[in-house]
C-alpha cells in the first residue's frame, strides 16, 4: 500500500483511522500521493532512507507528516523528536493527530517542535472534519519549504 | 473551558493589519485581535514587558517578514529560541513567495507559512482556513502552561 | 637622400635605435644602411649588456639590433634584460652566418627577425615590417579593450535592467494588493449602497488593479527567464515535452487538443526554462485554435552544430506583417474580450532561447495555422566544454543571485 513517493507520510497503527483518512483526503481532492507506516521504526526508516526505505532518495521528503503518538515498536513523541533534530527532516511539518488526551503529550509536542496538534475525534463525521480541514490548511493554504537551504536545487 | 482565542498579528503596515483583522472578524470563529507593528514590540508583546505586562498570552502569533529594524526572521527565532515562548504556534503571513523565507521559517521552527494572497477572495479564504485550522481543529498549549 | 621603399609619417621623427655590437665598425654599417634608406636615425650603441640596460633605461627603443654573437654574451640575451626592466621592442639580429636551425630558433625564442650582414639592404624592409606589425598589434589590442569594456557595460546594464524588473515588481505588489484588497473591499461593503455611477467606478477600479497584478507578475516572470547562471547541461526534448503537456493537462483534455512529437533530440540547455517555452508555444496552439480541435506537432532537424525545431499549430494563425512584434513584451493582437492574458509569453519565449544561444521566429507559410522554429545547441563534447568554460567565468562574475 506505500507509495514510491509519498506527498504525505501517515503514521498510524489503526487501520480504521488509516482508512478513514485516506478516503477523506482522497474524496475532497486533496492528495492522492499517501505513505503509511504502522509503527515509529517504520517511520524512521521512510524519513531517514534506511532499512526497507534504503532505497528512498533523501531529497525526497514528504510535505506533510501525520503522527499519531501511541505507536508500537517507537513512539511518537520519540519520531517527533527525531524529525525536529535532523536539519534536513526538520522542515517537514508535522502535525500531531492523536487519540492522546494528555496535556502532557501537547505540551511535551509542541515544545519538541510539532507543527501542531490535533486530537482525532471519536465521532465518525467529525474525524472527517477534521481530516477535510487540516487537509485544506496544510495542503493548499499553507506553504512547504522545498528543501534544505544550502542544498543544491534539485532538477 | 474554551476561552475565546487571541491573535498576535505582526505587521508594518496599518492597512494590512486592519485588513487581517477584518477578515478574521469575519471568519466565524470569534477571536480576539491584538496587533504590534515591529519585532521588539511583538517581542515585549509575548515576554509580557512593560505596558504589556498585564496582556494574554496569544494562542496564535501571525508574522510577518518584512518589518523595520528587528526583521521578522529575527523575531521568530527568538520566539523559537525561548523555552516558554517556543510553545506559542507562530504562522508566517507573509508576502514573500522566495523559496528562501519559506526554507528559512521552517528551519527557524516556524509552525506554518501562509503567502498573503493578492485578491480579496483568496485573502478571506486563507484566513478562514486558518481560524478554522487553528482555533477550531487545532489543540494550543493552555494559556497555565506557558 | 636615396630612400629605398616609400617614408611612412612615422619615419619623420627619429627611429630610435638601440645598437647592441661589439664591433664599432658593423655598427656604422647598420646605421648608414639605414639612413640610406631614408630613415632618419637617434642611436644609441651598446657594447656590453650593462650598456644596453642602462640605454632601453634612458630612453625606450622602437627597435633593438643585435650581433648574435658578442663575444661575451649573445644578443639574445637582450630579450631577457628588456624583459626585466618592461620594455617591449621587436629585436632584429644582425648577424654573421647563422645557419637555418639557429635563426629559426632565434626567432621561436622571441627574436623577430634576422639579416645577415653581408645582406644588409634587407634591413629597412625588415624594420618597416616590424614597425608595422608592432602598430597593428597595438591596435587590435585596444580594440579588444574596447569590446571587452561595452560587453562589460552590456552585462553590467543588463544586470541592472533583470534587477530593476526584480525590484520593481516585487515591490510593486505589495501597495499594489493594497489597492486591489481595499477597492474589492469597498465593492463587497458598499455595492448597491451607493449609487449605480459609484459602483461602476469602483468596478473599474478594481478591474484596473487586478490586471495590474498580473502584469507584474508577468514581469517579474520575464525578469526571471533566461537568467545568467542558470545552470545548462544535456536536455532530453521529450521530457521537457512531457512536462510541459503536464501543466497543460486541463487547456488539452478541455480542447480536445493532439500534441504528436517523437524521438526528440537531446540539446544542451536549461531544462526548466525549455518546458518555459514548450508550454508558451503548445499553450499558445491551444488558446488560439480556429474550429476544429487543435492539433500540434512538434519536430526537429539537425543542422551542424544546432537543432532546429519546428512547432506548428492548426490554429488561427499569425498575420505576416505582425510575425516579428509578436515576440514584444506585452505585445496583444487581440482585444481582452477575444483572448484572454498579457502578451507576455512569446516574449519569455524569445528571452530564454536567445539565452541558450538560439534563435526563434515565425515561419512564414501557405495555409492556416502557425508554425514556430528555434534553434537550440546540439549537445556536442565541444559545445559542452566550451559552454562549461564560459558557464565556469559567468558564475564567477555573476554579482547578486536574484531570489524569485
Amino acid at each position: 500500500m506505500n507509495a514510491e513517493n509519498g506527498e504525505i507520510l501517515l503514521v498510524e497503527d489503526s487501520q480504521d483511522d488509516i482508512d478513514l483518512t485516506m478516503h477523506t483526503l482522497r474524496r475532497e481532492n486533496l492528495a492522492n500521493n499517501i505513505s503509511i507506516a504502522r509503527d515509529g521504526e517504520e517511520a524512521l526508516d521512510f524519513l531517514f532512507c534506511r532499512g526497507a526505505y534504503a532505497q528512498r532518495a533523501p531529497e525526497q521528503l514528504p510535505r506533510l507528516v501525520l503522527l499519531d503518538l501511541k505507536l508500537p515498536k517507537v513512539d511518537g513523541i520519540e519520531v517527533l523528536a527525531q524529525i525536529k533534530a535532523d536539519r534536513r527532516t526538520k522542515i517537514i511539518p508535522v502535525v500531531i493527530l492523536t487519540s492522546s488526551r494528555e496535556e502532557r503529550d501537547l505540551v511535551n509536542s509542541y515544545n519538541l517542535g510539532a507543527n501542531s496538534y490535533i486530537q482525532k475525534p471519536v465521532d465518525f463525521d467529525q474525524f472527517r472534519q477534521v481530516v477535510k480541514s487540516l487537509g485544506l490548511y496544510w495542503l493548499v493554504i499553507n506553504h512547504r519549504p522545498m528543501s534544505v537551504r544550502g542544498a543544491k536545487q534539485g532538477k | 473551558m474554551k476561552t475565546t482565542p487571541q491573535v498576535l498579528l505582526v505587521d508594518d503596515n496599518p492597512a494590512d493589519l486592519n485588513l487581517a483583522s477584518e477578515a478574521l472578524e469575519q471568519s466565524g470563529r470569534p477571536n480576539r485581535v491584538c496587533t504590534v507593528m515591529d519585532g521588539d514590540e511583538a517581542l515585549a508583546y509575548l515576554q509580557r514587558q512593560g505596558k504589556y505586562a498585564n496582556e494574554l498570552t496569544p494562542d496564535l502569533v501571525l508574522l510577518d517578514l518584512s518589518l523595520p529594524r528587528k526583521d521578522g526572521r529575527a523575531v521568530l527565532a527568538e520566539i523559537k529560541g525561548d523555552p516558554i515562548l517556543r510553545k506559542i504556534p507562530v504562522v508566517v503571513f507573509s508576502t514573500s513567495q522566495a523559496a528562501h523565507d519559506i526554507s528559512l521559517s521552517y528551519e527557524l521552527g516556524a509552525n506554518g507559512y501562509v503567502c498573503k494572497p493578492g485578491n480579496l477572495h483568496d485573502y478571506l479564504l486563507a484566513i478562514q482556513s486558518i481560524t478554522d485550522f487553528w482555533f477550531g481543529y487545532a489543540r494550543l498549549p493552555r494559556k497555565e502552561e506557558r | 637622400m636615396t630612400g629605398s621603399g616609400t617614408q611612412t609619417a612615422a619615419e619623420k621623427t627619429p627611429l630610435r635605435v638601440v645598437i647592441v655590437e661589439d664591433n664599432s665598425a658593423d655598427a656604422e654599417l647598420v646605421l648608414r644602411e639605414l639612413r640610406r634608406s631614408g630613415f632618419q636615425v637617434s642611436s644609441e650603441e651598446a657594447q656590453t649588456a650593462e650598456q644596453f640596460r642602462r640605454a632601453i633605461r634612458k630612453s625606450v627603443p622602437e627597435v633593438v639590433l643585435a650581433d648574435y654573437n658578442l663575444g661575451q654574451w649573445r644578443g639574445m640575451e637582450t630579450l631577457e634584460i628588456m624583459r626585466q626592466e618592461g620594455v617591449e621592442a621587436p629585436l632584429i639580429l644582425v648577424s654573421g652566418a647563422l645557419g637555418d636551425v639557429t635563426a629559426v630558433e632565434c626567432i621561436k625564442l622571441g627574436a623577430t627577425d634576422y639579416v645577415l650582414k653581408d645582406a644588409l639592404a634587407r634591413l629597412p624592409i625588415s624594420i618597416r615590417r616590424a614597425l608595422e606589425e608592432k602598430r597593428l598589434r597595438e591596435e587590435r589590442k585596444l580594440a579588444l579593450e574596447a569590446l571587452a569594456k561595452k560587453a562589460e557595460a552590456l552585462t553590467i546594464s543588463n544586470q541592472e535592467l533583470e534587477q530593476f524588473a526584480y525590484v520593481a515588481s516585487h515591490d510593486l505588489q505589495e501597495p499594489l494588493r493594497m489597492v486591489a484588497s481595499y477597492t474589492q473591499l469597498l465593492a463587497e461593503k458598499y455595492k448597491g449602497k451607493l449609487d449605480q455611477q459609484a459602483d461602476k467606478y469602483i468596478g473599474y477600479a478594481v478591474e484596473g488593479a487586478v490586471r495590474m497584478q498580473t502584469l507584474i507578475q508577468d514581469l517579474l516572470a520575464f525578469s526571471r527567464a533566461g537568467r545568467p547562471g542558470t545552470e545548462m547541461k544535456d536536455t532530453d526534448c521529450n521530457f521537457v515535452v512531457e512536462g510541459a503537456l503536464r501543466n497543460l493537462q486541463a487547456a488539452v483534455s478541455e480542447s480536445g487538443a493532439l500534441v504528436v512529437y517523437k524521438d526528440l533530440p537531446h540539446v544542451l540547455g536549461n531544462a526548466p526554462q525549455l518546458q518555459q517555452v514548450f508550454q508558451n508555444l503548445i499553450g499558445n496552439g491551444i488558446k488560439f485554435r480556429g474550429g476544429d480541435a487543435p492539433l500540434i506537432q512538434i519536430g526537429a532537424e539537425r543542422r551542424e552544430r544546432d537543432w532546429w525545431l519546428t512547432l506548428s499549430d492548426n490554429g488561427i494563425g499569425i498575420p505576416p506583417e505582425f510575425a516579428d512584434e509578436v515576440f514584444v513584451i506585452f505585445k496583444r493582437l487581440h482585444t481582452r474580450t477575444e483572448y484572454s492574458g498579457n502578451g507576455i509569453g512569446l516574449s519569455i519565449c524569445k528571452k530564454i532561447i536567445e539565452y541558450h544561444g538560439g534563435k526563434i521566429w515565425v515561419e512564414r507559410q501557405e495555409g492556416p495555422g502557425t508554425t514556430f522554429r528555434f534553434t537550440l545547441p546540439a549537445l556536442g563534447e565541444e559545445t559542452a566544454a566550451a559552454v562549461h568554460k564560459n558557464q565556469e567565468s559567468k558564475d564567477e562574475n555573476h554579482a547578486t543571485s536574484l531570489v524569485g
